[in-house]
């Protein structure tokens, strides 16, 4: 469903150049789990930004269902981050004057359409925050707000997931409750795309792709994953 | 949930921040609200004396300098002189202004409308002091001069008798009783008046008729004072037949006369909105400057929106929502802040005339607030909407 061909992407000029990605090629199929791993400055959180349409690319191109998604104008990414992607980030990012259910309403505000509050009660439910619905984000914990964001990402119905160091915060034990999270919401059929440094968290994923310097230098297929 | 319901918990949660976004609103809208008020009130009070003192319309004879004043008013300077107008004029000008009220009502009727209240001037000695002697029709002058009191006594009811305005009595020690004579004529004091604030404190009346025996002015009047008490009455049409038609005289409606004083008041208005509106320029570069620092501490916040599906569009609005809330609260106070203003400052402009508040300034306050944060959000809202969601990250 998504495909990447050859993107690079290159940040300043001339003598200032930093070359973040370098003729990344990538496919990620429906129903993929995909970990993306490299140290700090491998490119991996470049790498998700120019997937999701979130930054432009220097040279290449990006498909989602067959479609260019890495030239489009600003309203055609508008209509895929609400509908097709969605994030997850590393610092939840959720609107610190709403509550945990107004953050997760939020996505649906900007589409304006017609909708209740029920459907982003379920949700919360589902991630297990039903009783938090009315907190601040101040009032959660690390592993309640990235469950937030989470419901958050869901409540468009993406069929890919991006998420960026979704555990980085955590301790060991918060972090496995939202990867075991993200592992139903890919048994559900959802692809999700997740951007780490920790091999133990990238040993949940289905596929492994390890990025240095900009460059893919190793792709592994992990039969292991998904493990609970 | 709805944009506007995002908008209105992020203001609330940023209640300082927006205040002193506000501040340049506030500024603004109070210097305009406070010039306006004070300035009304200004002329309110021109116009409030004209009502309270006297006529709407005076006639003097063709050449002459009388002094007419009209409360803290100077409408001319008095020569008292041999200028005069014969008494015989007197039905004529009533016939004009009658008639012509009448028309402009649409009455049908032949009683009398306006007070005509013929005046003969004189200087005088009485007790070895000069003095101005007024001669007046006793019924007449009563009815334009209803905020006259009688301190002592009683008011004119005989023809040898005079009411001594307030400070004459005093400086002349006059007091009720008192037989003084007048170029040889005596009369008594009848009643001595309240103190008005105007001319008439220096003056001693009598009945006209008294006046003209004792100065050997028969059939002479001074000046006519023509009061119609409504609003509608064409007193400048009144002045135009009167001069048009009585030889020897000359009409001035007292309202043309004050509008010379009014323009000046709208000059000096004029030039002090003009200042306002600089303030309520700067102003707005005030609320452009916290808007945009707004927009600068909420990079992160809009990176947010836009990543979870907020178009450019809302951003836009988001903030111009904001300007709303900034421009409603802005004028409000802007409004209080002036009146509050106005209140202090007035009085010492308008030496101590009384300001008061108008509310038919509220909603433009609140308008012109609403219009300028509008504006000034124009292009903070703007910079925030090209904002990219990965930059905004990318600089936590």
């Amino acid at each position: 469903m998504l495909e990447i061909k050859t993107i690079s992407k290159v940040y300043g000029e001339g003598p200032a150049k930093v070359v973040a990605l370098n003729s990344v090629s990538l496919l990620v199929n429906k129903g993929d789990f995909m970990a993306i791993m490299g140290p700090s400055g491998s490119g991996k959180s470049t790498l998700l930004n120019v997937i999701g349409g979130l930054d432009h690319l220097s040279s290449g191109e990006v498909l989602l269902d067959g479609e260019r998604i890495d030239n489009l104008d600003e309203n055609a990414l508008v209509d895929i981050r609400r509908g097709k992607i969605a994030y997850v980030f590393q610092q939840y990012h959720l609107i610190p004057s709403l509550t945990a259910l107004e953050n997760v309403l939020l996505p649906l505000t900007f589409c304006e359409a017609d909708h209740r509050d029920q459907k982003a009660l379920d949700i919360l439910e589902r991630v297990g925050l039903e009783r938090r619905a009315e907190h601040k984000p101040s009032q959660l914990s690390g592993g309640e707000q990235q469950r937030v964001a989470i419901a958050r990402a869901l409540v468009n119905d993406p069929s890919l997931i991006l998420a960026d160091e979704p555990t980085g915060n955590m301790d060991r034990k918060t972090g496995n409750e939202i990867l075991a999270l993200f592992n139903e919401l890919n048994r559900e059929g959802r692809s999700i795309v997740m951007v780490t440094h920790d091999p133990e968290i990238a040993g949940h994923a289905k596929a492994l792709v390890l990025l240095q310097d900009g460059q893919i230098v190793d792709r592994i297929s992990q039969e292991g994953g998904n493990k609970p | 949930m709805k944009l506007y319901q995002i908008v209105v918990k992020d203001v609330t949660r940023r209640k300082k921040r927006m205040l002193y976004a506000s501040l340049g609103v506030i500024i603004g809208v109070a210097t305009i609200v406070a010039v306006l008020t004070i300035g009304l009130a200004g002329e309110t009070n021109i116009y409030g004396q004209l009502e309270k003192y006297g006529a709407n319309l005076v006639v003097m004879p063709a050449i002459s300098d009388i002094d007419v004043g009209l409360g803290g008013l100077s409408l001319g300077t008095l020569a008292v002189g041999e200028n005069y107008i014969s008494e015989d004029n007197l039905p004529q000008v009533r016939q004009i202004a009658d008639g012509m009220i009448k028309e402009a009502l649409g009455i049908e009727d032949d009683s009398d409308i306006a007070t005509i209240a013929p005046r003969l001037y004189m200087g005088a000695e009485i007790k070895g002091t000069s003095v101005i002697v007024v001669g007046v029709d006793p019924q007449q002058e009563r009815q334009l001069k209803t905020w006259w009191r009688i301190r002592e006594g009683e008011y004119l009811e005989h023809a040898d008798q005079a009411l001594g305005g307030a400070i004459a009595a005093d400086l002349l020690q006059l007091s009720v009783g008192d037989k003084v004579a007048l170029n040889g004529m005596e009369v008594t004091i009848a009643g001595i008046l309240e103190e008005t604030g105007s001319d008439d404190d220096y003056q001693v009346f009598v009945p006209i008729e008294t006046a003209q025996q004792a100065f050997e002015k028969e059939g002479l009047v001074s000046s006519i004072d023509v009061r119609a008490l409504c609003s509608a009455c064409p007193t400048s049409d009144i002045a135009g037949s009167i001069n048009g038609n009585i030889p020897g005289v000359q009409a001035v409606a007292v309202r043309q006369i004050a509008e010379t004083e009014m323009g000046m008041m709208d000059k000096v208005n004029r030039f002090l909105l003009a200042l306002a509106g600089i303030t309520l320029a700067v102003g707005c570069f005030g609320v452009v400057n916290t808007m945009l620092s707004s927009v600068h501490e909420r990079i992160k916040d809009i990176g947010i929106m836009r990543a979870v599906g907020a178009s450019r569009n809302q951003v836009i609005k988001i903030f111009l929502y904001e300007a709303i809330i900034i421009g409603v609260a802005g004028g409000l106070l802007g409004y209080v802040v002036g009146t509050l203003l106005a209140y202090v400052v007035g009085p010492l402009i308008l030496d101590g005339v009384p300001v008061s508040y108008v509310p038919e300034y509220f909603f433009p306050a609140l308008a012109l607030a609403t219009v300028m944060a509008v504006i000034a959000t124009v292009y903070p809202a703007f910079r925030a909407s090209r904002i990219k969601v990965a930059d905004s990250f990318r600089s936590l």
